[in-house]
């Protein structure tokens, strides 16, 4: 019996494909959101389809996450990511009791129960400084690829104080820190701070370890501790952070495949 | 009337108006198709799904007619107050004099979402100098400016002191302006001291007699301030008249929350209940029709409840708000997400609760003011809250922040955490903006992940 988890992400679309039964991940799929995004969701959970040898009528449940989540039209259910990335957190690491999810568009802090439930949750969206979206901006006006941005945070002296609320003026503040002879890896690193230190605000002291770090912006090497010096704990990796959030909605489906 | 128990669209109220007047529907004077008031510029309405009762088509005409109404009653004759800053006690005294209609200016805030700025009225106060770091009460300095949306009223009265300090500098920007205010002062209340002499407040709080006599002298001033206005004697019994009739209205509402919150499946949703608290504060500028509309619903909730109806599916999460929203359709985003209302606290309790009518009126009057939850201190309006919550058997609290508003900026931390200490509840702390839709999203993911999460504890 197979189940599917998408989560349709702001800046990619991510899909999992799960045997219900053994809760063995059969396939994983990530694309680019575009401007459809129905129609990138559409395409990249086919592609995970074709990749897996499974036809849309295989799949006996499927679960919707993200904000787009509602243009997932043969989604059998939505759920939103914080019940998903918690979900599938709790599968990959057991004993996280705090997680930190940072995605294209916005962080989110979760506490969880042992049991992986959510305890309660603290989300950002209305500031981009703290996103994925931050940092890519951040790439492209050091001309420093997305990838690297964490290499080059290690080879910094003195990171910059970037003290801007608002990705607008950050991005002001960072242009006005290279002109004043700033290295490039002092700003990355400095903003790798000020993302970390957004998210620590958030939790407003409130964290249990062990603290669980994923989301796209995990993948970012640095970010991970810049975020542990944040929150004075220390944090792990989920492995495959991108598709938490789906295979928790993976997860979700097998177990409404499971109540059917 | 009650024959189809569902929200509906604008669109399709369209249909059941027609439907319901074909049945015989008896309208007030201010009574209409609801399509209307979107020709008249509240686009914002078409996004809203309404309850489709007869009772609830007579709320919202009711609301939306209220500028007209406001205008019709000034050629009348009929002397117009504006009470600004007050939350349910300088209507009690104007409405007991019967040729003066008293209105809550501040409710101009409103007008930003449902015209969808449409009117300007933000940018008119952006262009005083009161931008967006304020609370969108600020609407109100526009609605003056612009003299459309409620006549010059003959009196303009303010509470100042520990209400609320947006709403105080907005109201000082107008009188900067040329208007004439007049201001009392409600003090920030405190318990009293051991040993002082104290007075028992609505509401099970009490304040030294100090507060109370001082509240006394200020409500004398606006006493006599209406008498001028209306060119009128205020006498100590018509007072103990106004606050009989008041309090019908009151426990009207209590009537109706109590149906309302307790019944299962929910027999009215939550837009509906917003709008007919509202008329605790000021009767929508009309006290004895305010009686009619509460009882209309209370009616109505009553059947939907004898009858095991409800316009929500059964087993929708049990949420209890906090502060009022900004942006009407926030209450649609609840329960499309799986919750209820079943129970608030808009900021405002006390003017659900009783005046005495066992005082000098306005010694009553003076304690129904110094029980208002905003002058005394967030720990007496969250440990009300929790009592609220307790009685109400929530599953999980909706905190909602105002952007700008100042009075409830950290007030919701304090509140959030009593109820996560005492209650052990999940509560979500949100900021709604008068025109939700850049936030929406996120409002709803929210708004989501809390149903969920109070779904999740009760297995």
């Amino acid at each position: 019996m197979i189940c599917a988890g998408i989560d349709a992400g702001s800046r990619t679309v991510k899909a999992v494909l799960l045997d219900a039964r053994t809760r063995e991940v059969l396939g994983v799929e990530i694309g680019d959101q575009g401007v459809r995004p129905a129609g990138a969701t559409a395409a990249v959970y086919d592609a995970l389809l074709a990749g897996c040898g499974v036809r849309r009528d295989d799949v006996r449940f499927t679960v919707a996450t993200g904000y787009a989540r509602n243009l997932v039209a043969w989604a059998d259910t939505t759920i939103t990511e914080i019940t998903c990335h918690a979900r599938g957190v709790h599968h990959r690491m057991p004993s996280a009791r705090t997680v930190v999810e940072i995605g294209g568009q916005d962080s989110k802090l979760l506490r969880l129960q042992a049991d992986g439930t959510v305890r309660d949750f603290a989300m950002n969206d209305r500031c981009a400084a703290g996103t994925g979206r931050f940092l890519e901006m951040v790439s492209d006006k050091l001309d420093v690829p997305l990838a690297r941005l964490g290499a080059a945070a290690t080879e910094s002296t003195r990171p910059a104080a970037i003290s801007s609320m608002c990705v607008v003026f950050a991005e002001t503040e960072i242009i006005g820190l290279l002109a004043s002879g700033a290295a490039a890896a002092d700003v990355v690193a400095g903003v790798l701070r000020a993302i970390a230190s957004r998210v620590a605000a958030m939790a407003a002291g409130r964290v249990e370890t062990p603290v669980a770090f994923t989301g796209g912006v995990a993948l970012v090497d640095g970010t991970g501790a810049a975020l542990g010096a944040a929150l004075g704990a220390e944090v792990a990796v989920v492995p495959d952070p991108q598709t938490t959030g789906a295979l928790g909605a993976a997860l979700l489906a097998a177990r409404r495949c499971a109540a059917r | 009337m009650s024959d189809v128990v569902r929200q509906i669209t604008l669109g399709e109220w369209d249909e059941r108006y027609e439907r319901l007047r074909a049945a015989g529907m008896k309208e007030a004077g201010y009574g209409g198709p609801l399509g209307r008031h979107v020709v008249g510029g509240n686009t914002r309405l078409r996004r809203l799904r309404y309850d489709s009762s007869a009772a609830a088509l007579r709320l919202w005409n009711f609301l939306l007619t209220e500028e007209r109404r406001l205008f019709e009653a000034r050629r009348a004759g009929k002397t117009i107050v504006g009470a600004m800053k007050d939350l349910g006690t300088v209507p009690v005294m104007a409405y007991a004099l019967p040729d003066v209609v008293a209105f809550y200016p501040d409710g101009a805030w409103w007008l930003p979402c449902v015209m969808e700025h449409g009117a300007g009225l933000l940018a008119r106060a952006d262009a005083l100098g009161v931008d967006e770091s304020f609370c969108p009460v600020r609407a109100m300095l526009g609605a003056f400016l612009s003299e459309g949306h409620f006549p010059e009223p003959a009196l303009l009265i303010c509470s100042a002191g520990a209400v609320c300090d947006d709403f105080s500098a907005i109201a000082q920007r107008l009188e900067g302006l040329g208007r004439s205010i007049l201001w009392w002062e409600v003090p920030a209340r405190r318990a009293p001291e051991p040993g002082e002499p104290a007075v028992a407040l609505p509401a099970g709080f009490e304040a030294p007699e100090a507060q109370a006599a001082f509240v006394r002298g200020q409500l004398e001033r606006v006493r006599e301030a209406i008498e001028r206005a209306a060119g009128a004697r205020l006498t100590d019994d018509l007072l103990v008249e106004g606050i009989r009739r008041a309090n019908e209205v009151r426990g009207l509402l209590r009537d109706l929350r109590r149906v309302v919150f307790t019944a299962e499946p929910c027999p009215l949703g939550a837009l509906e209940m917003l709008i007919a608290e509202m008329l605790a504060i000021h009767f929508c500028s009309d006290l004895p029709e305010s009686r009619v509309v509460l009882s209309g619903l209370r009616d109505e909730a009553r059947r939907r409840a004898a009858d095991g109806v409800g316009v929500l599916a059964a087993g929708a999460v049990r949420v209890f708000w906090v502060n009022p929203v900004a942006d009407l359709w926030a209450m649609n985003v609840l329960e499309e997400c799986g919750g209820r209302v079943c129970g608030t606290e808009l900021l405002f309790c006390h003017a659900i609760e009783d005046v005495p009518e066992d005082l000098p009126p306005i010694d009553a009057l003076a304690r129904a003011a110094l029980a208002d939850p905003m002058v005394g201190p967030a720990g007496d309006r969250a440990e009300r809250i929790c009592r609220e919550i307790d009685a109400f058997g929530a599953e999980a609290v909706v905190v909602c922040r105002i952007p700008g508003a100042s009075h409830c900026a950290l007030e919701g931390k304090a509140i959030g955490g009593m109820i996560g200490e005492r209650l052990s509840l999940p509560v979500l702390e949100v900021e709604v903006p008068p025109l939700s839709d850049g936030v929406a999203a996120g409002l709803r993911t929210r708004l989501g992940a809390l149903i969920e999460l109070a779904r999740e504890r009760r297995v």
